[in-house]
């Protein structure tokens, strides 16, 4: 009898659980693997935009891809973006926090104006931004006229226009690096500065050994989440250059111009298999390096 | 029977959950109508610029005599091309006509996305009265083949703006002649054109030379480009086949695309990346001499400048003038039903009459691609820009419109801006361009 109980229990146990998992299970299948999958299946024919021709190509999308040179170029230029971009908002935004941990006045109001940038579309901002740096009548160059500055061609010239794109990005992301980064100095815990003055440590020792180790998993948490975004990065390079630049065309606006101008949907589906291949390797070479610190700290 | 209140809340949630996929799943409107009310409408696809507006008050004569309503959905340009081409992979578009660029003829066709109107488009219309250009590039698929697959909608060329003001000032008139030795006048040649540009660069007074397009995210830089490729004996491909070695990477394109790379300098700041939109803006904000454009542009600066603008056809080099084609055609949908592919035939009829050609010429920048108009004396004194202009259908050639056209524009746009940026020599960018474009060719079985 007792038995009956609880394999009925567990049974019922069982069910409710299904039940709560089963939707979203169900949402994961339709939205997420069967793309997935499809999409693989994709990169194995000539599937177009338009038209029902579908025939198997085997892995000649994946060679046109590995000998494509704009792939390769996309490639190094997406990698630079994140390097550099993802760089630059982790040293801003960690140097923003240290600055904002402190109580003072009206802190709660300065920290709501610094996280308007990222709270706003990116696809927008890229559209405003291309008029802030439009170098005929943008009011940045403008300013500059005023005090007698020269006058770069932010958006047109091809050695900047790049850097302008990465501007525009750490503009946008640098508030979400500080509040990540504000979040892990607020949970330190304050005993520790108290022993670090008693012990006369110097503020640099402070820093390194005590605030930038307790923050780090954070910090990489955020870098990751970052760097796996700003590897997508479409919106601003849309928004100010177009998908087809030479000198800004990153991984995604290149899919952008595969898929939708050159109608090549088997193509694509190839360049986004590979790009998904390089995304997982990352992620999974930062969580280790996460579990790494996560051990170090508990050892 | 007691039921915990997690299962009534799992319940609750699932049956919403369904409630707004089944929402979701309802088709909104009828596809074929575009959503239009009437019970006999079309809708029309073009992209947002003044003669869309145009269209759509045609659209209303068309109704108030057929009792027939036509929609024109006006979509931004920058995203017209990637919609058109998503709505065809649905079964039934939700335009019935879509007035697509010359340039896409070639993928509409043999994908089987336009309707062909070979044998239908004569019983309506002599096609002796569409000039045999805008026939060709605009409505012919392969071009020149009499397989007709749109009709003539907004025909369209680059043509030269010039600032007539600056031209008539007897100061800049002396000055010129004193440099030049000769009159300052609307530039004939490429060379006179430089040498004009030359003249009115003057950047510490914020005034410039000329802007010509030159953007690199669609086709600005190839359709300025090919003004001069074409004049200087150069050409994208063979004149009978789609060979392109040999044919692009010639004397003559290299001697183009240098001499488009000193014109481009000769621009405000910035000059080397300009669409169509920037080119014109340079010109309305009054800093600019001459520029290079699509004749459509000019009724606005006209409207906005009046007698001050004048309007040529663009220079010739050697004798040789030939103008890149603009425009777009009216196709109708072949993932529409047969009744609304017969109300699409009878507004692509009553468009193409003269009396309607000949409203259609007085709506802005409404441009006909009908010969008897296009030589008509009423036509040219009409407006300044209308005799440059049907002197320029004359002339008018057009980029690649094969199927994978958009291929070889990227290409082409990549190639010939790292020659006009100097960051390939010219040389080396057209011999590369010509292995790319063949390559391309050959995997789509075009070569």
């Amino acid at each position: 009898m007792g038995t009956t109980a609880t394999v009925t229990r567990h049974r019922g146990g069982s069910a409710i659980a299904w039940s709560l998992v089963g939707p979203t299970l169900l949402l994961l299948i339709a939205f997420n693997v069967f793309p997935l999958l499809y999409n693989v299946a994709l990169s194995f024919t000539n599937r177009e935009l338009v038209g029902d021709e579908s025939r198997w190509v085997g892995t000649a999308n994946y060679t046109r891809v590995f000998s494509d040179p704009l792939f390769a170029a996309a490639l190094r230029r997406t990698a630079l973006f994140v390097l550099c971009a993802v760089g630059a908002e982790l040293l801003l935004g960690f140097a923003l926090a240290l600055a904002l941990v402190r109580d003072f006045r009206l802190k709660r109001t300065v920290l709501a104006i610094v996280l308007v940038p990222m709270m706003l579309s990116p696809a927008v901002m890229g559209l405003y931004w291309a008029l802030i740096l439009n170098g005929n009548y943008g009011v940045l160059n403008q300013v500059l006229g005023e005090i007698g500055l020269p006058q770069p061609q932010w958006l047109t010239d091809r050695d900047l226009k790049f850097w302008s794109i990465v501007v525009i990005d750490v503009w946008m992301w640098t508030p979400f690096m500080a509040l990540i980064a504000l979040a892990g100095l607020s949970a330190i815990p304050s005993h520790l500065y108290e022993a670090a003055e008693i012990d006369r440590a110097s503020r640099w020792r402070v820093f390194a050994r005590i605030t930038l180790p307790m923050t780090a998993p954070l910090l990489g948490l955020a870098v990751l989440l970052r760097a796996t975004d700003a590897l997508k990065q479409f919106d601003l390079v849309m928004a100010t250059a177009g998908p087809n630049d030479a000198a800004t065309q990153t991984l995604s606006t290149l899919m952008y111009q595969v898929v939708f101008r050159d109608g090549k949907i088997g193509l694509g589906s190839a360049f986004a298999c590979v790009v998904l291949v390089v995304v997982i390797a990352l992620a999974t070479v930062f969580t280790r390096y996460l579990d790494h610190l996560r051990r170090a700290r508990e050892t | 029977m007691k039921r915990s209140p997690l299962c009534l809340s799992l319940s609750l949630l699932v049956a919403s959950s369904l409630a707004l996929l089944c929402a979701c799943s309802k088709d909104p409107a009828p596809a074929s109508s575009g959503g239009a009310t009437s019970p006999q409408s079309i809708t029309l696809w073009w992209f947002q610029w003044a003669p869309a507006d145009g269209l759509q008050e045609l659209g209303r004569e068309f109704q108030k005599e057929t009792g027939i309503e036509v929609v024109v959905e006006q979509i931004p340009l920058g995203s017209y091309q990637e919609k058109v081409f998503l709505e065809f992979g649905a079964a039934r578009t939700r335009f019935d006509i879509v007035i697509g660029d010359s340039q896409w003829i070639g993928r509409g066709a043999t994908k089987k996305l336009y309707l062909e109107l070979t044998d239908w488009l004569p019983t309506v219309v002599d096609l002796k009265t569409i000039h045999p250009r805008a026939a060709k590039y605009l409505c012919e698929y392969p071009e020149g083949s009499g397989k007709w697959f749109a009709a003539p909608c907004e025909t369209d060329a680059v043509g030269v703006a010039y600032r007539k003001d600056w031209f008539e000032d007897p100061a800049e008139k002396a000055a010129f002649q004193q440099r030049f030795g000769r009159p300052l006048a609307v530039p004939q040649t490429w060379e006179e054109f430089k040498d004009v540009a030359q003249f009115f660069q003057r950047p510490d007074a914020k005034r410039y030379g000329c802007s010509l397009p030159s953007d690199r995210s669609y086709d600005g830089l190839t359709m300025g480009v090919q003004n001069l490729l074409w004049a200087f004996g150069g050409r994208w491909h063979a004149e009978t086949s789609n060979k392109v070695k040999g044919e692009l990477d010639t004397p003559g394109s290299v001697a183009a695309i240098e001499f488009y790379k000193q014109l481009v300098k000769l621009g405000p700041k910035g000059a080397e990346r300009l669409d169509y939109g920037q080119v014109l803006e340079s010109f309305t904000n009054g800093s600019t001499a001459m520029i290079l454009n699509y004749f459509a542009f000019f009724p606005g600066i006209h409207a906005q400048f009046g007698d001050k603008v004048g309007f040529a056809v663009v220079p010739a080099h050697q004798g040789k003038r030939v103008a890149s084609l603009g425009g777009q055609g009216l196709s109708i949908s072949s993932h529409i039903p047969p009744a609304q592919q017969e109300l699409s035939k009878k507004f692509i009829a009553w468009f193409l009459q003269r009396r309607v050609q000949e409203q259609w010429i007085t709506k802005p920048a409404g441009f006909t691609a009908n010969a008897d108009i296009l030589k008509s004396p009423e036509f040219r004194a009409k407006a300044p820009y209308n005799g440059p202009f049907a002197e320029s259908v004359d002339s008018m050639q057009d980029f690649w419109n094969v199927p994978v056209f958009n291929e070889l524009l990227a290409v082409t746009q990549r190639y010939v801006g790292m020659a006009v940026d100097g960051e390939m020599p010219t040389e080396e960018a057209l011999r590369k361009l010509a292995d790319e474009k063949e390559r391309i060719l050959k995997e789509a079985g075009l070569l």
